[in-house]
């Protein structure tokens, strides 16, 4: 019975723990996003971290990325274009590539993308500052730094994720189009036909709700999991463990939620 | 006061790029919204057709209408009616709209693979253009469907083609009539002939309407006796009860049908000399015969109608005419 | 001039209005000196970097330390460190500036008279600056 005991508090514990946790995210979340549209939020100060969390997490990685996301849809466009045909189904097979890169894969690659390379920097930077005392040194010479440092980032992160998203889509849609059609304009009244099919206002709506649903979790996750994180050393690679998993789980639901919504 | 040498050490224009970076997304995300609008035609006026279904399946909003393989409509929205069939409100683009005519037909493809496909077949460009709301009926079916029925009909036609090319087929028989009626024009009595049967029928024609004017003849010879002996019964049949105005009567009524004989055997000249004419051309003929024929049945039946009418009348002039019981009048 | 543990903590306590210079409030790791002195003007008033720049530049040169100027926390000695949190603190001229623990801060510097010296260069940037130290330090600190 003692070991029973025992047992059930630390369960007990630690999902009282891991409770804690999403709700320190929901309640950092939310106010990150009512500081961002508080115009008496944007000082000097503020805009230029937001400047460089944009300058960092988009402008930097935007020529590598533009070429893997160029990559990535010709080789796609490529094979489900030919397979189509081989089927006989080439009517369908723009309208295939729009729907899976465009609509669903290029969104969600690019989420996983920033999230891997800024969102882990983001993770163990915040877990740092917090271990090193930092956060209060910032409070102490009188800069709030959920306004100075958190909140910019989340925006910026959000901004760069839609930026990222909107330039990958677009380089897909030229694609699909030289795959389909050459290098000729005959095709683009057709090209607009299947545009107008796939992007109904519900898709076009769910894509930058995705969008921007993605740039939030991709910076509000890892900052809250690294503000949660006790303040000894060994716990950042804890939290960082911690806020990718959590950014893991967050992402696929939000991808699945938007699959379900405009599919079931 | 010093200035601070360098400005910015870590980044080089850092809000220039950003600004860039901005502006890019943002242009590029308005444009995009904008020409997904523009495909989906919120800068053209459309305008809407609607295709009445018994069955919808396999069509969906968005669907395209085709013409000639290309896409010039799409589905906007469709709708069961009471009486359970389904309109089909399809948009096209006002550019568009010349391609569909009040003729065209409009039907509803299932093919063995992929979606439904919903096409406008116009054959003749010039009709009138099909107005706006304008209702059309979408001829369904799918091609396995259609195929066996398409088959049957084929053959049937194929064998009524069949039917008519026999020897034996009706064409070929009023072909050969026709053949031995054009012969028999060729013969002494022309169309006559050809058209009552034979040189012996013909003949008697003619002797009928010989017969027609010695009775013309005679009965010219029986009015004037009618008229001398009236001239000699005058007092005889004066202040006798009734008589006179039935006499006066009656002859007017000889009279009358003396005039319809004359016409009819003018009108038997005319045909006969049209027929005389169309023994010259052979062709001419041929197209004559139906015309010719009508009025040779007319004026047999006037010429009939003449001839009773005359034997009713003296019927009657014997009957209220007691002193001239030896008249005799031979009817042919 | 104070001094001991338990009436330190008090000190610092009872006057958060003090700008304090401690061991316990580093600079932001990934910014350099001049960056760590210029962030709190522009948040607090919103200047500009540029502006921000120059009156954080204009301090470093009263105290003949520009050459530290775009160091970053981990590339700087005790006392470039030390000099950059003062600043920090001096900045925004407020009416206290609280230096605790000095001999934490300066562990390699005979740090009385150096602090003598640089409160000096700064005068009248700030109304009072008060040093919390051990009661043991005590001598080291010439009589005033």
């Amino acid at each position: 019975m003692p070991f029973l005991a025992s047992l059930l508090t630390r369960r007990g514990a630690a999902t009282l723990n891991w409770l804690r946790g999403w709700n320190g995210l929901t309640r950092f979340g939310a106010g990150a996003v009512v500081e961002a549209l508080t115009p008496s939020f944007y000082n000097s100060a503020t805009r230029s971290v937001v400047q460089k969390q944009i300058y960092f997490t988009a402008w930097q990685i935007l020529p590598g990325y533009g070429l893997f996301a160029a990559l990535l849809s010709f080789v796609i466009i490529q094979i489900v274009v030919s397979k189509a045909r081989d089927f006989g189904l080439s009517d369908y097979a723009l309208e295939m590539t729009m729907r899976v890169l465009v609509l669903e894969l290029l969104p969600l690659i690019t989420a996983l993308f920033v999230a891997l390379r800024s969102g882990a920097a983001i993770n163990t930077e915040v877990a740092l500052m917090n271990i090193n005392n930092e956060i209060k040194a910032l409070r102490e010479a009188g800069v709030d730094p959920m306004r100075f440092e958190f909140v910019p980032r989340v925006i910026g992160g959000m901004i760069s994720v839609v930026s990222l998203i909107s330039f990958s889509s677009i380089v897909a849609l030229v694609l699909a189009y030289l795959v389909v059609y050459g290098w000729q304009l005959s095709g683009f009244a057709d090209f607009t036909r299947v545009i107008a099919k796939v992007f109904v206002p519900l898709a076009m709506f769910g894509l930058i709700l995705k969008a921007l649903a993605f740039g939030l979790a991709v910076t509000v996750i890892p900052i809250s999991a690294g503000l949660n994180a006790p303040q000894k050393l060994f716990f950042a690679p804890i939290s960082v463990l911690q806020g990718m998993v959590r950014l893991f789980f967050v992402l696929m639901i939000i991808e699945v939620a938007s699959l379900a919504l405009q599919y079931i | 006061m010093e200035r601070a040498p360098v400005r910015a050490p870590l980044i080089k224009n850092l809000e220039f790029k950003v600004g860039l970076l901005l502006t890019l997304t943002l242009l590029v995300i308005v444009l995009f919204i904008l020409y997904t609008l523009y495909a989906r035609g919120a800068f053209e006026r459309a305008r809407e057709l609607i295709l009445v279904a018994p069955n919808a399946e396999g069509v969906s909003v968005g669907m395209p209408l085709s013409f000639s393989g290309f896409p010039i409509g799409q589905v906007a929205r469709m709708a069961l009616t009471e009486n359970g069939e389904v309109r089909i409100v399809v948009e096209v683009k006002e550019k568009d709209a010349r391609w569909l005519r009040t003729s065209s037909v409009f039907t509803l493809e299932k093919g063995f693979i992929g979606g439904a496909k919903i096409r406008a077949f116009t054959t003749n460009l010039k009709d009138p253009q099909l107005p706006d709301r304008a209702e059309r009926k979408l001829l369904t079916g799918d091609a396995t469907e259609e195929i066996p029925v398409l088959i049957a009909k084929v053959k049937a036609i194929l064998e009524n083609v069949q039917g008519m090319t026999a020897p034996d087929s009706s064409i070929n028989q009023s072909l050969d009539h026709v053949r031995t009626v054009t012969e028999r024009m060729t013969g002494e009595y022309g169309v006559m002939e050809g058209v009552l049967g034979g040189p012996d029928k013909a003949q008697r024609l003619v002797t009928a309407l010989d017969r027609a004017n010695s009775l013309l003849t005679t009965l010219n010879g029986v009015s004037l006796k009618v008229d001398s002996v009236l001239a000699k019964t005058d007092q005889r049949v004066f202040g006798t009860d009734g008589t006179l105005a039935r006499v006066d009567q009656s002859i007017a009524g000889v009279n009358a049908i003396l005039g319809d004989v004359r016409d009819s055997l003018k009108k038997a000249d005319a045909i006969l000399a049209n027929a005389q004419q169309a023994t010259a051309n052979v062709t001419a003929i041929t197209a004559d015969v139906k015309g010719a024929t009508a009025d040779l049945a007319t004026l047999r039946t006037e010429v009939d109608d003449s001839i009773r009418k005359v034997n009713h009348l003296i019927n009657e002039i014997n009957k209220k005419w007691p002193f001239a019981r030896d008249v005799e009048i031979k009817l042919p | 001039m104070l001094a001991d543990g338990a009436a330190r903590q008090h000190l610092l306590d009872e006057h958060p209005q003090a700008a304090q210079v401690s061991v316990g409030l580093p600079l932001r790791a990934n910014l350099s000196v001049l960056e760590n002195i210029c962030i709190v003007p522009q948040y607090r008033q919103n200047l500009g970097y540029e502006d921000a720049a120059d009156q954080a530049w204009g301090l470093l040169g009263l105290l003949g330390r520009t050459d530290c100027a775009f160091k970053r926390d981990p590339d700087l000695d005790h006392e470039e460190r030390f000099i950059a949190k003062l600043l920090r603190a001096v900045v925004l001229t407020p009416p206290i500036i609280l230096i605790d623990r000095p001999g934490m801060l300066l562990p390699d510097t005979h740090y009385p008279p150096f602090l003598e010296r640089t409160l000096d260069s700064l005068e009248g940037r700030f109304a009072q600056c008060w040093i919390v130290d051990y009661q043991w330090n005590e001598p080291l600190y010439a009589p005033r």
